[in-house]
């Protein structure tokens, strides 16, 4: 009680005008996964605390805040072994940016602390961020981070390769209709693919060219043969067998008509951007970011023009065009220093105003997080980030927050890299998965 | 002699620190990690107490009575006579009687919904967000998703639930954070079905690559020796490049050699062979890349030795054989080769135990794939210690990977001191004795 008394007496200490001592906090944010695009991550934690420093001289208080970004790691696996290595030692940056995923791990090992102890969620912008990136946001009831950006991963068409086997402009203007209603399935896919390198079109191996290593991108297809990822009512993981055997035998039956390359996987991603933002391949999947890729650094310079994106397509009836979103979040890491902790909060909730958000989603061709990015000129006369919301961020799930889930998306993914290699049959690997499974998570995973 | 042993022992220490630093030390943590749980979510350093809706779906899953369950999950927050006291203290008592009487014995299940309670004051309107905050603790009578920082302060929280005292070790348990001791992660290898496939392709890597490195060095020391100084000393230096050059450079070479776009694929394209990547297409391909990478890297340094052990044989030897009309064959037959043997020993030793725990070659050129066709121990050791998608590391079952290593090593180094008879080797000379 203590707190919440020198708290009072501080309050009243400011009320009555006398100035504080004035005080420097240091705060250091780090950011995985992040290239130049992407630099709203910490820029805009460096405008909040110019914001904040500016309410603080008004309620007479002088606050010196320094921040202090890091963006060059080698990639997610060393940001994640830094982070946590860093914890461990008791020097955590006091912001991370990173993957919802990290939640559950980070939270049980007492490395985050939840922003709902320093926020109220009631209040705005917080109030204004959509309900369903707020919850991925949280883990077993409690509000650890808040979402920093939101993003989608959409099926793609090259439209001139589809005019090519035989797509009219306004059949290829239905497609995401089409896609969404369950009319245009993955069995379509592989026909149209089929049909764009037997013509000619494209080469083989490039009718259909999907990610090239593991991510949530292919947990969409197994749910698009209707498999689901966790048990809405006991929270644990979900191993449809029969849906994860159809998803292999799509990316096998895939291999064997020549439409995909059997070693696929592993590809360079340098490469595989510019192959399809070029029209390289003719149909592929990815995520709402490569929209400042392929129009930037790939060249791509009409992307309406030359693609149409939509859903993931349903695999069956059973299954359902959809698509995940992988938002990263803010998080905050448990500091000496309370204080810390109470301004790094206060910064993140500035950083997820409408306008700031904004300035991140446009420049990176990500996603709004706020219902408010609508009446925010420079969000909504983006005509990539209005259609991409409207269409896809609607109906996007996410992958559950679950201390487990790491080991589930490995194993899954290692299935198909057997079947798709042709290492396994698509049975043989689902019943490797599923001896894999019910041995590393025990209770943790209903088989169905 | 004394102080000469003293002596001995000083210039000896340096070494001596960075042996148990970078080799003692590594090797007796990863066998005390092997027998932990430890993962991302346990954290190294310890843990804490918490009880969160994981925890009781858990518990409830190794059989705790739905009661004691419901005991542990209910509470929320109350607006009781020892909450407003405590507001009345932290605050005001005219802030209390308010809250009183706006929502005395009200019970809320979320906290946020406390928070909207607390809100809801007008006359004595706590106002700062942070104040608001831990006026709401006051009123929490659950211990879901609250941190105890020692067991002591979990066991006082737990007695207050009313559960009963047999089922508190289990709930405790089951809320502890940290790692454990444990020794699942020696019987998950037995159960896991991708370790038998694991150990078999590192049986397979370490033979096939040792063959031909071994036997590709003896060739090359062989041959370069019968040329001419000159042009020795060029051959050696081209096929040293692989051992000097850093393993990304040299592997990202092969990948332009070997993958659909590149060398391989062009250069066949022109005879109308459609492109195909040829260190990916099948798990055949696969080895036969994975060998040759790692083999070119051991069978340079085989080379170095074997060429200065070719050296250091008397060159009256293979004279006087010349006179007797050997042949080239004859000599490296009955000459050379029975005078390698040492150094054939020492290679086959060394790069055994080397290959056993090498994997960044193969990281960086398959990543075990196809289909995990060329992941080895040690790099499943790796993946599952350090290289998780989802986040959450299993250091735990890494390092009971990497303990078999451990011991497959010393198990070797052994069988081959017998085999060698590595005892005379080290026996002093007679003519020193």
């Amino acid at each position: 009680m203590t707190n919440l008394r020198a708290l009072l007496a501080t309050t009243a200490l400011v009320a009555c005008g006398t100035a504080a001592a004035a005080r420097d906090i240091t705060i250091d944010v780090w950011a995985g996964g992040s290239n130049d695009a992407d630099s709203y991550r910490w820029e805009a934690i460096e405008l909040a605390a110019d914001i904040l420093e500016r309410e603080y001289a008004i309620q007479g208080e002088e606050l010196n805040i320094t921040i202090e970004a890091k963006r060059d790691f080698g990639g997610w696996d060393e940001f994640k072994q830094s982070v946590t290595l860093a914890a461990e030692a008791g020097t955590a940056p006091a912001i991370v940016v990173t993957s919802h995923l990290d939640i559950a791990p980070w939270s049980q090992a007492g490395y985050i602390v939840p922003v709902e102890d320093y926020l109220d969620l009631d209040s705005w912008p917080l109030n204004d961020i959509y309900p369903n990136l707020m919850e991925i946001a949280a883990y077993d009831g409690v509000q650890w981070g808040l979402p920093q950006d939101a993003e989608s991963r959409p099926f793609f068409f090259w439209k001139d390769t589809m005019k090519g086997i035989g797509y009219s402009d306004a059949e290829i203007d239905a497609l995401p209709a089409k896609v969404a209603s369950g009319d245009y399935t993955l069995r379509n896919v592989l026909e149209d693919a089929k049909k764009a390198v037997e013509l000619g079109l494209v080469e083989e191996g490039y009718g259909f060219y999907p990610r090239v290593s593991n991510g949530p991108d292919y947990a969409q297809f197994y749910q698009s043969f209707g498999g689901q990822l966790q048990d809405p009512e006991t929270g644990k993981l979900v191993l449809d067998k029969a849906a994860m055997e159809e998803m292999y035998q799509f990316f096998v039956d895939a291999v064997a008509a020549g439409v995909t390359r059997k070693n696929h996987i592993g590809t360079e991603w340098s490469q595989w951007y510019n192959e399809v933002a070029n029209g390289k391949a003719a149909l592929w999947h990815g995520g709402t970011w490569h929209y400042a890729r392929y129009t930037g650094k790939e060249g791509n310079e009409d992307f309406f023009g030359t693609i149409q994106f939509s859903l993931i397509p349903s695999g069956n009836d059973t299954g359902r065009a959809n698509t995940i979103t992988h938002p990263l979040v803010y998080l905050m890491t448990d500091q000496q220093d309370d204080m810390i902790e109470d301004v790094a909060a206060q910064l993140i909730k500035i950083a997820s105003e409408p306008r700031m958000n904004s300035l991140h989603a446009i420049k990176s061709a990500h996603l709004g997080i706020t219902r408010q990015q609508s009446n925010v000129e420079l969000y909504s006369g983006n005509r990539w980030a209005d259609e991409a919301t409207t269409r896809l961020l609607g109906t996007a799930n996410a992958q559950p927050n679950h201390l487990q889930y790491g080991a589930f998306s490995e194993t899954m993914w290692k299935g198909l890299e057997a079947a798709w290699t042709g290492v396994q049959t698509p049975a043989e690997a689902v019943a490797a998965v599923e001896a894999e499974l019910k041995a590393k998570l025990g209770d943790e995973l209903i088989v169905r | 002699m004394r102080r000469v042993n003293w002596l001995g022992l000083a210039f000896l220490s340096p070494a001596l620190v960075m042996v148990a630093l970078f080799f003692l030390l590594p090797v007796v943590l990863t066998g005390f990690f092997a027998f932990t749980n430890m993962s991302t979510a346990t954290g190294v350093t310890g843990g804490e107490y918490l009880l969160n809706s994981a925890t009781l779906r858990s518990l409830a899953d190794d059989g705790l009575p739905q009661d004691t369950l419901e005991k542990l999950a209910s509470g929320g927050y109350r607006v009781d006579a020892e909450g407003l006291a405590a507001l009345a203290a932290a605050t005001t008592p005219a802030t209390a009687a308010e809250m009183e009487r706006l929502h005395g014995g009200a019970e809320f299940t979320d906290r946020r919904d406390m928070e909207r309670a607390l809100k809801d004051l007008r006359d004595n309107a706590i106002r700062k967000t942070r104040e608001r905050k831990e006026a709401a603790e006051l009123f929490k009578r659950s211990i879901l998703n609250e941190r105890f920082a020692d067991e002591a302060q979990f066991a006082a929280a737990l007695a207050d639930t009313g559960i009963a005292p047999s089922h508190a070790a289990q709930v405790t348990a089951g809320a502890y954070t940290g790692w454990v001791w444990t020794t699942e992660n020696v019987s998950l290898l037995f159960a896991l079905p991708s370790t038998l496939r694991y150990a078999a392709n590192t049986a397979l890597y370490v033979t096939l690559t040792l063959a031909f490195s071994v036997g590709f060095g003896l060739f090359l020391a062989i041959t370069t020796f019968y040329l001419p100084k000159g042009q020795a000393t060029t051959f050696r230096a081209i096929w040293f490049l692989p051992r000097i050059l850093p393993p990304v450079l040299y592997v990202m070479m092969w990948r332009w050699f070997t993958w659909d776009t590149g060398f391989l694929a062009t250069f066949s394209g022109y005879f109308g062979a459609s492109p195909k990547n040829w260190m990916l297409d099948t798990s055949y391909h696969a080895w036969t890349a994975v060998v040759l990478i790692n083999g070119f890297v051991g069978s340079s340094m085989g080379m170095i030795i074997f060429s200065s052990a070719i050296r250091a044989i008397p060159s009256s030897m293979l004279l006087a054989s010349e006179v007797d009309g050997a042949s080239r064959w004859q000599q490296v037959r009955w000459i050379i080769l029975p005078q390698l043997s040492w150094p054939i020993l020492f290679i086959t030793c060394y790069q055994t135990l080397s290959l056993l725990t090498s994997f960044e070659y193969i990281l960086l050129a398959t990543d075990g794939g196809p289909g995990r066709s060329t992941e080895v121990w040690s790099l499943a050791a790796y993946h599952t210690a350090l290289n998780n998608y989802g986040g959450n590391l299993e250091y735990g079952l890494g390092a009971a990977f990497a303990l078999v290593l451990v011991v497959m090593g010393i198990l070797a180094s052994l069988l081959y001191f017998r085999l060698f008879n590595f005892k005379r080797l080290i026996t002093t000379p007679l003519i020193e004795g």
